[in-house]
């Protein structure tokens, strides 16, 4: 066949952006290290912040757990929670009843989330669309039953309380423990998107027919991608564990699981740190409104509500979307 | 002679009680370039979907290089080495060109749970994919989504693609549907012109009865899921039967089917 040479101005990246994007990339971890030790002499607010900071760290590695289905991979599931709770009842289980070290808890957690999407994938990659969904729902559903009816093992409704905390983790080195951990888990996930695994994804996302004609095993990634997703938040879920030092039936309820997809609405899809903008924006907001007047929380129903309509209709890209429209605008 | 790669033996297949391949048997020679020919709804698309796996046959047997395919999943069909281009454009419209082609390369190399290097620093991948899109003349839009290219371009990045998986035999459906007559004549010479260089057998479906008898070895004549002819060009100009029914005037073609 005939001779190409591969042509340098289609390697993606141009030097300049990666640049900017990598200095700005390194400034904000930097700030985000820092920022506990400002917050450290607010003395009980700063508490307060450190603990809200450490909660969006979490709940934002779980929003881009999901957003590996969702986003990446055009799954839309209803369940998600059941791996951050499976996640969480391990960790709580195993230090509060085997007194295991929290490393090893921690390293539990994502092995047993990914075995229940093991478990739970099989089925559910059967089905497309909505079938997929609501199979999603009716598993975690199920998880949420047998934690609440299981009594003695997880508490039921009253959960695991007092999981204990080691000596060292004080609020400021339990944040930084999580950021570095969601670095990592960051970069992991970077990696996997991009990487051809990541490019398989997004066929199977662009059109699962045409994928399955190039000789894609649709299913098989599909529940790959479900596995790697559940164990992502199995390790958010034992996090939260920690963080909060109990586990309880609501961690595996539904309204956990539109959390993430929530986030990833608002954040944007279609972009790897989408759903760390958007969990983090509607967390702040809410603490916000909170901090305004009491009474305006109990419109956060009717505030999300209305955000996610400005959203869809207007900024289907999510708040990253925007700005990178905004600044494709400046640029010409 | 050479052996037949590709051999479809009593095959049938009904939707919903009404049968659209009646009994089918056909044989398909290696490195042969043939045509498949019919009036709308003859079985023509579905005769490809059932040999590609994308649906299941009712009965009879697909026997490709000497193996049973029938019912196998499309993306084992693909891995034995078939590959298919649609007749209504189907490729990954959010991708670049590029990425389209080095989709289908990465799977054809079983590189799909390389789940640490970027695809894009898949330098080998990419020289190779540059060489598909180069043979079909799509290299200067490489780095353009390819759901903005125009109908024909979509076409033929249909074709990259499927040529991407390096198939033993390759289906075209209707590769010129909608396109221009210049652009039609440029296609098949495409079309011919892969063919005799990568020496891979083609099956394509076509209604222009010009481009048919111009450039096919062997034509197949579809009716209602029955082979109503086989033969040259010549054979099948000779063949009374199909001047009736699809060369003659369009009511005598619906009154023959
Ligand atoms: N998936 C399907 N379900 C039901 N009917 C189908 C399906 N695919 C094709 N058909 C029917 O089978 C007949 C043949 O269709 P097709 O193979 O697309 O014809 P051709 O490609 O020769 O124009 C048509 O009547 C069509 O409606
Ligand atoms: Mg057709």
């Amino acid at each position: 066949m005939l001779n190409i040479k591969l042509n340098p101005e289609t390697n993606i990246y141009e030097p300049e952006t990666k640049t900017r994007h990598r200095v700005a990339t390194a400034l904000l971890i930097v700030v985000f290290f820092i920022l506990p030790f400002v917050l450290a002499h607010l003395g009980r607010t700063g508490v307060y912040w450190i603990w809200v900071t450490t909660e969006i760290i979490i709940m934002s590695l779980f929003a881009m757990s999901l957003n590996l289905i969702l986003g990446f991979g055009g799954m839309v599931s209803f369940g998600h929670a059941a791996f951050f709770g499976v996640g969480a009842y391990t960790v709580a289980l195993l230090m509060k009843k085997a007194a295991a070290p929290l490393l090893l808890a921690l390293a539990a957690a994502p092995l047993m989330a990914a075995v229940a999407a093991v478990i739970i994938g099989w089925f559910c990659v059967r089905l497309t669309g909505l079938y997929f969904s609501i199979l999603t729902l009716a598993f975690s559903q199920l998880l949420y039953m047998v934690a609440f009816q299981w009594y003695t093992f997880t508490g039921g409704d009253d959960g695991l309380h007092g999981v204990p905390r080691p000596d060292f983790l004080s609020p400021t080195n339990f944040y930084l423990f999580c950021l570095v951990i969601f670095l990592i888990c960051v970069w992991l996930m970077r990696m996997l998107v991009n990487s051809s695994f990541g490019l398989t994804i997004r066929t199977i996302r662009e059109n699962m027919d045409r994928a399955k004609f190039i000789g894609v095993n649709v299913r098989f990634y599909q529940w790959l991608n479900f596995i790697i997703a559940g164990a992502f938040a199995g390790l958010a879920g034992g996090l939260f564990a920690q963080l909060n030092r109990f586990a309880q039936t609501e961690f595996l309820h539904w309204s956990r699981s539109a959390e993430p997809i929530l986030a990833s609405l608002v954040g944007g899809m279609y972009s790897l740190m989408g759903p760390t903008v958007g969990s983090a924006f509607l967390m702040c907001l809410r603490i916000v409104l909170q901090q305004a007047h009491k009474g305006l929380v109990e419109y956060w129903a009717i505030i999300l509500g209305l955000i996610l309509l400005v959203m869809v209709l207007f900024a289907p890209g999510g708040l990253i979307g925007l700005v990178q429209k905004i600044i494709k605008k400046k640029n010409g | 002679m050479a052996a037949d790669i590709l051999r479809v033996e009593k095959l049938s297949k009904s939707f919903s009680g009404r049968l659209v391949i009646d009994n089918l048997s056909f044989r398909v020679a290696e490195g042969e370039l043939s045509a498949i020919i019919g009036p709308n709804g003859a079985g023509k698309t579905t005769l490809f979907n059932l040999i590609t796996g994308y649906h299941v046959p009712d009965s009879g047997k697909i026997i490709f290089n000497g193996q049973n395919i029938a019912g196998l999943q499309p993306f084992k069909t693909v891995r034995l080495g078939l590959a298919r281009a649609f007749q209504r454009t189907n490729i990954f419209p959010k991708m670049t060109v590029l990425e389209n082609v080095v989709s289908a390369c990465i799977t054809r190399q079983e590189r799909n749970l390389n789940f640490r290097t970027p695809y894009k620093k898949l330098t080998q991948i990419h020289q190779r994919a540059y060489e598909i899109l180069d043979s079909v003349g799509l290299t200067a839009m490489a780095q353009r989504l390819s759901g903005t290219l125009a109908h024909g371009n979509q076409k033929l990045l249909d074709i990259a693609v499927a040529l991407a998986l390096e198939p033993r035999l390759l289906l075209l459906d209707e590769p010129t549907a909608g396109m221009s007559p210049d652009e039609r004549w440029q296609t098949v010479a495409l079309v011919k012109d892969l063919w005799e260089r990568l020496k891979v057998t083609m099956v394509f479906i076509e209604h222009d009865m010009d481009i048919v008898f111009g450039i096919s070895q062997k034509i197949r004549v579809l009716c209602y899921g029955n082979l109503l002819a086989e033969g040259t060009p010549k054979e099948i100009s000779n063949n009374l039967k199909v001047i009736e029914v699809y060369l003659g005037e369009k009511p005598m073609m619906d009154e023959a089917c």
